[in-house]
């Protein structure tokens, strides 16, 4: 066993704190917790430009698809840094660096990682990605999806409804999951993958706004939309596997990032309690509020353990199966908790708007508070998890 | 990072869970619940032979002197199977301090007998208020002549009752800080002065109350210097809170096991329990909880094992234990439903266990306290 950082992740942590200082206003709202993106997508992109010339946005990718080949290890401390410090622009939509990326590179055809995975790590707006797989009777029942693709000569005619699709006005390109054969014993089979152009014609995005009445996630409808039988990925009907595998991706990477940002936001409370005066004394004197400070932090360093945990086991060889679960799960209770905690420790102020000026600690605490349930559904809830661990790691039978 | 165990770890592992299997199964837990020593002498020597007590002695003082990270191995095995008796205060609590702060002639003297099994030790650092605080220590030690003059009452020191030595934390000064003045005594438990009054537990385990009137103690049997003894008091409780969570995360593993297989096994409404996501989830919450603790105590374990202990990561890992534990027992109780309330059941020694090993090494607000402190409040 060895739980120390290597020098290069050391060296890492260093120049993106550097990076973060040089490069991000110091004010910079940390709006992402509840808008599920930057507001300014110019400097959002601006940033990615940024990371892609410091070699950083796909850093884990080969050196042939324009990434340095560097350890799951020293992804995952990339991961936290960039959320600790909120640096936009990191993910490529949702999310070409994550999955779409690494998912072409084991199921794609040599010609689609040649034209996508360049623009990817460019850091440009062609290489923006949304992810099409919920639809309205396709939530936790993921594989009753019913958008069809039908084979007509050398093209897939699209048609069908995707739901909660995050970053769909921003993207260029739809990493989309559609039914290829509807006639099959299990639902799960007769899937497949294909990659759409957001500017074929037939594509209309709607946004929905969450209820706090920001835009992040849309509904998008496929009206006759025509794809060429070389934008479909891996096998035809073989769609299934090539999703376990990003969603895989997508709840690996989900322990990094909470840990890194609500890190930081752990420590904007330690300030805060240690400025902010109650009945005489600071709220850091506070005994309720210390202990209600350490369990957080507890509960971090468990997220901190799961993040590497997972990392080391991919690292040796190994695919994670419940593990991708159990941090999800533990990223969700590590949102709700400091959110609520945090919520506490500014009394009636954790009501504000916060883009107000009253706001304390730059809105971020509401931004949590009003985001985790929603983050808490995405990429599968709870209950899902759960019934995942019990039957992956447990050997309990499937109970859904 | 790097999570893997190495061969012969695995293999300590593997050897300790069959040895206990075979010598400490539950019969032999509640046999020795209400054995008036609480061990049995002949298992005691069968673990000195295959070299556990000096697991971690240099061979000079008779042990194999492999890392804190296989004792804590060793502690996981023993804490899954709820070995009775006096390996967590001989070992993990005295003969760690003796090893560190020891003069060459106490080492020499004291450690061959614990590596053999010939020697039991105690530790008595809690008083009336049941607090590991330096400003508790109230037990006052005075120099007459060439000994120490022991005054004073200690509770809840476990295993007092067969123990050879008795490591006593008392007060040789007073001053501003109350970290200042406190000395460690080795005392030997047979005086007659020292008397012994049994505090019965929920847990089965042995402690008392251990008074000294008037004990004299030499002053070649002061641990360290004198004054400064609160140094150890905290090495001592840092190294004994990962080893306690040790035991824990073996008795965690060991429920979850247990109503694992209890779900797959019983049936109701024409099927397995386990089929039923109420439970599931329960089981899912019970796994994340356990490997928490894991993680947890092998990174404060590890911090150890290289000579750089952080204390809030070991609190870390002793605060999540001390809930994680307790939930678990819950949670398996309430999966198992009836069954589980009975004295029959396995289930109850863990559960009874619970408070013993929460309060041992620290409750869980002094480590949350030892947290907020490195947190920077």
């Amino acid at each position: 066993m060895d739980f120390r950082l290597g020098e290069k992740e050391l060296a890492l942590k260093e120049e993106i704190r550097k990076f973060a200082e040089a490069e991000l206003p110091p004010d910079l709202a940390r709006n992402t917790l509840i808008d599920g993106e930057y507001r300014d997508f110019e400097f959002e992109i601006s940033m990615s430009r940024k990371l892609a010339q410091r070699g950083w946005l796909v850093m884990s990718w080969p050196e042939e698809y324009g990434g340095r080949g560097a350890s799951l290890r020293e992804q995952t401390v990339y991961e936290m840094e960039i959320a600790y410090w909120d640096i936009p622009g990191a993910w490529m939509g949702i999310s070409g660096t994550q999955w779409v990326g690494p998912c072409l590179m084991m199921f794609g055809t040599e010609e689609q990682r040649e034209k996508y995975l360049p623009l990817i790590a460019s850091g440009e707006k062609d290489g923006i990605w949304c992810t099409g797989y919920s639809e309205p009777n396709a939530g936790s029942d993921f594989a009753n999806l019913q958008t069809r693709a039908v084979r007509d000569g050398d093209d897939y005619i699209i048609n069908g409804q995707k739901v909660w699709t995050s970053a769909a006005h921003r993207a260029r390109w739809c990493w989309l999951a559609v039914r290829t054969d509807p006639n099959v014993a299990k639902k799960h089979q007769g899937i497949s993958i294909f990659i759409v152009d957001m500017k074929s014609p037939g594509v209309t995005v709607n946004p929905i706004l969450n209820y706090y009445g920001r835009h992040h996630f849309n509904e998008v409808f496929f009206d006759n939309v025509r794809v060429p039988v070389s934008n479909l990925v891996g096998e035809e009907n073989k769609g299934w596997y090539y999703l376990m595998q990003s969603l895989a991706f997508e709840r690996r990477s989900l322990a990094p990032t909470i840990y890194g940002g609500f890190k930081r936001v752990l420590e904007e409370l330690v300030k805060y309690a240690g400025q902010t005066e109650h009945e005489g004394q600071p709220l850091s004197q506070n005994p309720v509020i210390r202990a209600k400070l350490a369990d957080l932090a507890i509960d971090l360093e468990v997220l901190k353990m799961f993040a590497f945990q997972i990392a080391w086991r991919i690292s040796q060889g190994q695919i994670p199966v419940y593990e991708s679960s159990r941090n999800k799960i533990m990223s969700d209770e590590v949102m709700k908790r400091v959110a609520i905690t945090g919520a506490e420790l500014l009394g009636i102020y954790s009501q504000v708007d916060p883009d107000s000026e009253w706001a304390k600690l730059n809105g971020t605490i509401q931004g949590a508070y009003l985001g985790f349930p929603g983050q808490a559904i995405a990429a599968g809830t709870a209950e899902i998890e759960k019934s995942i661990i019990a039957q992956f790691r447990l050997g309990l039978p499937k109970s859904y | 990072m790097d999570f893997s165990f190495t061969e012969e770890q695995d293999m300590l592992r593997i050897l300790a869970r069959d040895f206990l299997a075979k010598e400490c199964p539950k019969a032999k837990v509640r046999e020795m619940a209400k054995d008036e020593r609480g061990y049995d002498p002949q298992m005691w020597h069968n673990m000195a032979e295959l070299g556990w007590m000096g697991l971690i002695f240099p061979e000079e003082y008779g042990g194999i002197g492999v890392s804190f990270m296989d004792l804590v191995i060793l502690m996981e095995e023993m804490g899954r199977n709820i070995l009775p008796g006096p390996f967590f205060s001989t070992i993990a609590i005295c003969a760690l301090p003796l090893l560190e702060y020891g003069s060459s002639e106490q080492k020499t003297k004291f450690l061959p007998q614990i590596a053999k099994g010939e020697a039991i030790w105690a530790f008595a650092l809690a008083e009336s208020s049941g607090r590991y605080k330096a400003s508790e220590v109230k037990l006052r030690a005075v120099l007459e002549g060439t000994n120490y003059v022991l005054q004073g009452y200690k509770l809840f020191v476990t295993d007092a009752h067969v123990a050879d030595y008795i490591l006593v934390v008392g007060r040789t000064g007073e001053s501003e800080r109350p970290e200042d003045g406190i000395t460690l005594f080795m005392v030997d438990a047979r005086e007659p002065n020292v008397k012994m009054e049994a505090i019965p537990t929920i847990g089965g385990d042995r402690q008392f109350k251990v008074s000294f009137d008037r004990v004299a103690v030499p002053k070649d049997n002061i641990l360290g210097k004198i004054g400064s003894g609160w140094d150890i008091a905290d090495f001592i409780l840092q190294r004994a809170a990962v080893l306690k969570c040790a035991e824990m995360s073996g008795a965690c593993q060991a429920v979850l096991d247990m109503t694992n297989s209890y779900a797959k096994e019983r049936i109701q409404f024409d099927r397995p329990i386990g089929s039923f996501q109420a439970v599931q989830h329960k089981l899912a919450d019970m796994l994340i909880d356990m490997e928490a603790v894991q993680y947890l105590l092998y990174q404060a374990a590890w911090g150890i094992s290289v000579g750089s202990p952080l204390p809030w990561q070991i609190s870390a890992a002793k605060a999540k234990a001390n809930e994680a534990y307790q939930r678990i027992c819950i949670e398996a109780i309430a999966a198992h439903g009836a069954i589980g309330y009975t004295m029959d059941h396995d289930i109850g020694l863990y559960y009874r266990r619970v408070k013993a090993a929460e309060f041992a090494a620290g409750d869980t607000d002094l480590h949350r306290e030892v947290i907020a402190i490195g947190l920077g409040l």
